[in-house]
Order: C-alpha cells, then structure tokens, then sequence
C-alpha cells in the first residue's frame, strides 16, 4: 500500500500559526492605545465593585445570605447551613481572599450579562444570525482558556483585570444561547395573543416574551457564574489574586491540604450563589405559573 | 446499500490490521522504555531530547516525555514513574538533599552550572535603542538598590502610585528570595511586588513590554530563549553568599542543575545510566539550541540533530567509542 495511504502525506501543509502571531504582534504594537484604554476603563469597573465588596462586614454578607436563603426556600435549616458554610470560609482565614475573587466573578457576571443578554435577545429573532453566532459560541466554549489566556495577557497585560474579559469570553455564551432559547421558546399562543391586544413588536417582547422567558434565562446567569467560578482558578495563572492564587501555590508547593482548603472554599461560594439563583429562577416560574 | 458498508468497513478493517503488522517487525532485540520528565519549559525538553535521541540511536532506549508540573514530575521520580530528570533545578525543591541522602532516586551529576538568575531590564530601558526611537528611560540603572530611584519608569497600571516588579512565579523557593530581596533593598516603600501566577505569563509580560518599548522590570532566569533572543540586562546586586543569599542580601547563585534517575531505571539501563553521569553542557550551550529552535521554528529532535552534528566534539566526551560511532552513523543518515 502507498505510504500516503497509511500515514498522513506529508506534502499538504496548512500553517496558520504564523498568521496568528503576526496578527498578535500587529495587535498588540499598533492598537495598543486601544487595549489600554479598556484595560483602564475595565480597571475602574472592577476597582469599584472590589471596594464595595471589602466594605461588606463579614456579619452584614452572612445575614443577607441567611435572609435571602430563608426568603427563597422557606426552610431555616438551609439558611443555617449556608451561612454556617460562608462563616467556615472566614474560619479557614481565607475571607480576603474570597472577597478577592467575589469581586472579580461579580465584575465578570455582570460584564456577561450586559454583553449576553442583548445579544441573546437579537439572536432569538433570527435565524440567520443564530446559525452563524452558534458556531462562535462552541468555539468561546469549548477553546482551551488558555489559548487565549497568555494573548490577553500580553495584550492587556497581567493581573485581575485580564481575567475578567478572559472570564467573560468563557462565560457569557450560555447566557447568550439560553437567552435566545427562552424567548424562542414562549409560547406563540401568548404572543399571538398580545399582538390582538394592539401589542408593537417591542411591546410583546418587553413585556411578554421576556419575562416569560426569565426563568430560562435566569438559568442563563446561573451557568455564567458557575463558569466564571471555575475559570477564577485558571486565571491564577496569569496573575489572578484570590482564591485561584491559592490553589495554585500550594499546587506549586504540593501542599495538598492548602489547595483542598482553598478549593473547598471555592466549592461553598458555588453551591451559596448556585443554590441562591436557582431560587430566584423558581420564584420567577411560580410567579409565571400564577 | 448495507453490503456496500459492510464491504467497505471489511476493507478498512483489513487496511487498519495491514498497518498495524507494519508497525511491530521493527524492535527485535528488546528495548527499554525511558520516561524524560518534561517539567514544562523548554530546555528540560531540549536535553530529552538529545538523551533521548542518543538513547535510540545507541542505546537502545526508547524516550517518551511526560508533561506535568516540577513537583509533579518530582515526584514521579521517586515513585518511579518518570525515569530520567535531565534538569533538576535543586534549589527550587526545598526535600531534594534529603531524598538524596535518604535514597529516594540517583543523582548522576550535574547537567550545567553556570546559569543566572535574577532581576532583568531591557537593555533599551538603560540605554535608549536609537534604532527604535527610544530614550534611555533609566540611565543609572545598575543594581537593584538603583530600582528604588526609578520607581516612577516602572509604573504599576494597577496603583499609580507605585511600581510595579514582575516577580518569580509563587511556590518557586526563589519566589521567597525575591520577596525577601523586595523588602531588604526598601523596594516595598515604592514598588508592588507583582506575582505572574505563571512562567508563561511572566514570559508574554516580558515580551509584551520588549515588543513596545515599554520599560519592564522582572524575574527572570537564563537559559530560556527569552533571555537568548531579547537584549535583557540582569540588574547586579551584592556578591553571593551563602548565609546572606536567603534573606535576599546577594545576587543568586548560579544553581547546580543536576541530572537525576529513578532507582528502577538506575538498575534496568546500567549503560545508559553512565552515558548519563558524563552527559554535561552549559547554559550557553542550552541557550544557543533554545534560540535555534525559536527561530527555525524546529522541533526538538530536529533541534537535539543540529545540536549534535554542531557539537561533534561532545559526542566524543559523552560517549564510549564504539557508541560513538552508532550515534554519528545515525546522524548522518
């Protein structure tokens, strides 16, 4: 048998990494101007919201997530529980920290949201651009992080503001796919309905479409933050402060029982914000239900 | 239809069984497998790849790479998972003398010496590059002490107020060395220490900052090709010593990198084992491949086979004759 039938002929070539660099190297020599001043403007965003975070007491955060535990599930025992579970990752020394790495998946939620949710919406009314924004997002989503990881870093630089767009890029697309799945989901019976009423088009997607779709897209947030949890610890590797940072000396240093205090911290800030959102997703479905 | 899929999964099937005969007449004799540690940078990867190519052609070794983390790769030498560490970079390892004496691996010699460590500027930093239409940003930049005077050159993005110094990467002993040497020169009063998380963050720091012009100042260690390509300029300090070297008061050591087997692979591949005692380069040596590789864009076989054929004579010194000859036969295939 020919040799280009069993191995892979070795003639044909496609070599677009060198492309890539160069593109990198023109981005970051020429629209320099450009990423600093988002750098900067992310900067101020962040720095913000991280100084409202570390002036939280740290008994004021574990009262609001008692009452809103409570609120949402009616049920004591888990308002206990999850405060209980919050009040550990003080006990452990890491509160600093975890405020660190609250703030930078605060800035990054809501970056995604301001960034997916229109998105999702104008995805939903067509089918075009569906076809073609659905292959962008499997690429956002499955791309290894750190693919373009070490780019931003050299295009925006090191650090906590990096990471938020690198978090966003991982984290916004459920939030757009959900989105534009929800509304496409209503039921057309309902938006029949509101157009006989007299309802514009902007009309029945304001007040109908969207928030029959809330709970949906509600599911939408919740994805994004868990994603932006996971991806706290990745950023570590550029520069992120936090919890991220931890797990990652003391993987340096082979510190097991550092890395799983750290990693246990990040586990209860998922299930606390996980089980937080989803109530208010069912809240919203008994609201809609009614 | 269906029998023409049949057909056709028949065929590939015997294809698939044709090329799979193909591929086990070779390897009579038996050969020994090595597993290099790749402890994720490149010369480690580059010095496998000359020994293992050594390995293959005299030896009759076959090398595969496992990629992990240096304490992951660490301890896969003890456990015997990884069978020969071409680069231990002993001080980073705060247990290696003591698994040492306690036997835990072989230690076969020293693979180079004459590294360097350190903070690093581009060169255009202290003397302008006319070329590039830079001005020298901090002309009486010699030793670290100087950084406190510039403080103002290095500015943090993150805190105008201060510098910022791109520091070694956490959990690496120097790491703590670094820190200390922050503080003793009173560098804290007006810098921030900047931890990158990782080597390839402090990599595209450094040559982000290269690539603009901009002034940088950061950890970094040589050989790498970073340091063969760029024009940096390691910031002097007080002459070493070894009491004072710790708290951060002198220049660092140039590190013993030493080259290290497993105790199975020490008793299973005798031969190679001493091929591996006299395996001995520089850093020069190391930086002059790494560069090589950075800019033929080759592999590091295609490199360990340039590297060879360059350096005929360090055959002659690592190797019996007749081994010798087996290598340079291959090579010139």
């Amino acid at each position: 048998m020919p040799d280009w039938l069993i191995d892979f002929p070795s003639g044909i070539k496609l070599n677009i990494s060198d492309p890539i660099d160069r593109f990198i190297d023109y981005l970051i020599t020429e629209w320099d101007a450009f990423f600093s001043s988002i750098t900067n403007g992310l900067r101020v965003f962040l720095n913000s919201i991280g100084y409202v975070v570390e002036r939280i007491p740290w008994w004021l955060l574990i009262t609001i997530i008692f009452v809103l535990t409570w609120r949402m599930s009616k049920k004591i025992g888990r308002a206990i529980l999850y405060s209980l579970l919050v009040f550990s990752i003080g006990a452990m020394g890491l509160w600093d920290l975890m405020n660190t790495t609250l703030a930078i998946i605060i800035a990054s939620v809501i970056i995604s949201i301001i960034i997916g949710f229109p998105t999702g919406v104008l995805v939903s009314s067509s089918d075009r651009l569906d076809s073609i924004v659905r292959p962008i997002l499997d690429t956002m989503q499955t791309m290894p992080s750190f693919v373009y990881l070490i780019p931003a870093a050299m295009l925006l630089g090191l650090g906590n503001v990096p990471a938020v767009l690198a978090t966003t890029i991982y984290a916004v697309p459920p939030l757009i796919r959900l989105t534009s799945h929800g509304i496409r989901q209503v039921d057309r019976e309902v938006i029949e309905a509101a157009t006989a009423f007299g309802s514009t088009k902007w009309q029945s997607l304001i007040k109908v479409k969207i928030p029959q779709a809330m709970p949906t897209i509600m599911t939408g947030v919740n994805q994004t933050i868990m994603m932006a949890i996971s991806m706290v610890v990745t950023g570590s590797m550029i520069g992120v402060t936090g919890l991220g940072q931890e797990v990652l000396i003391s993987i340096n240093r082979l510190q097991a029982g550092r890395g799983f205090t750290a990693g246990i911290a990040i586990v209860i800030m998922a299930i606390v914000m996980d089980r937080l959102t989803q109530g208010i997703i069912k809240k919203g479905e008994a609201f809609i239900d009614e | 239809m269906k029998n023409k899929t049949l057909l056709f999964i028949a065929c590939l099937s015997i294809a698939l069984l044709f090329s799979a005969c193909g591929g086990t007449d070779s390897g009579d004799a038996k050969q020994i497998k090595a597993v290099f540690a790749d402890a994720g940078w490149d010369s480690i990867r580059f010095h496998n790849a000359v020994a293992s190519y050594i390995g293959g052609a005299a030896y009759n070794i076959a090398g595969e790479d496992i990629p992990g983390t240096t304490p992951i790769t660490y301890n896969g030498l003890i456990s015997g998972d990884v069978d020969v560490y071409m680069e231990v970079w002993v001080d980073n390892l705060p247990t290696y003398y003591d698994d040492v004496r306690a036997g835990k691996f072989r230690e076969l010699g020293v693979n180079f010496d004459d590294n360097k460590q350190g903070l690093y500027v581009p060169r255009y930093v202290i003397e302008g590059d006319p070329e590039r239409g830079i001005e020298p940003m901090a002309p009486d930049l010699r030793t670290v002490e100087d950084l406190k005077k510039y403080s103002h050159v290095f500015k943090d993005p993150d805190d105008n107020a201060k510098g910022r110094i791109y520091g070694a990467i956490s959990g690496w002993e120097i790491d703590n060395v670094m820190r200390n040497k922050y503080k003793f020169y009173g560098l804290d009063e007006n810098y921030n220490y900047f931890d990158p998380g990782s080597e390839a963050a402090s990599v595209a720091a450094i040559s982000a900052a290269y690539n603009k012009g901009e002034p940088i100042v950061a950890y970094h260690w040589d050989p790498t090709w970073l340091t063969g390509k760029l024009d940096l300029v390691l910031l002097e300090d007080a002459p070493y010593d070894p009491e004072l070297y710790p708290l951060g008061q002198t220049e660092c050591p140039s590190m013993n990198i030493t080259i290290c087997v497993s105790n199975e692979f020490y008793e299973k591949a005798p031969d190679f084992v001493e091929f591996l005692r006299k395996y001995r380069t520089s850093s020069a040596l190391t930086a002059e491949a790494l560069a090589y590789i950075e800019d033929n864009n080759a592999s590091m076989e295609e490199a360990a086979k340039w590297f060879l054929k360059e350096h005929d004579e360090l055959i002659d010194q690592w190797l019996p004759e007749d081994k010798a000859e087996l290598v340079r036969n291959k090579l010139s295939q």
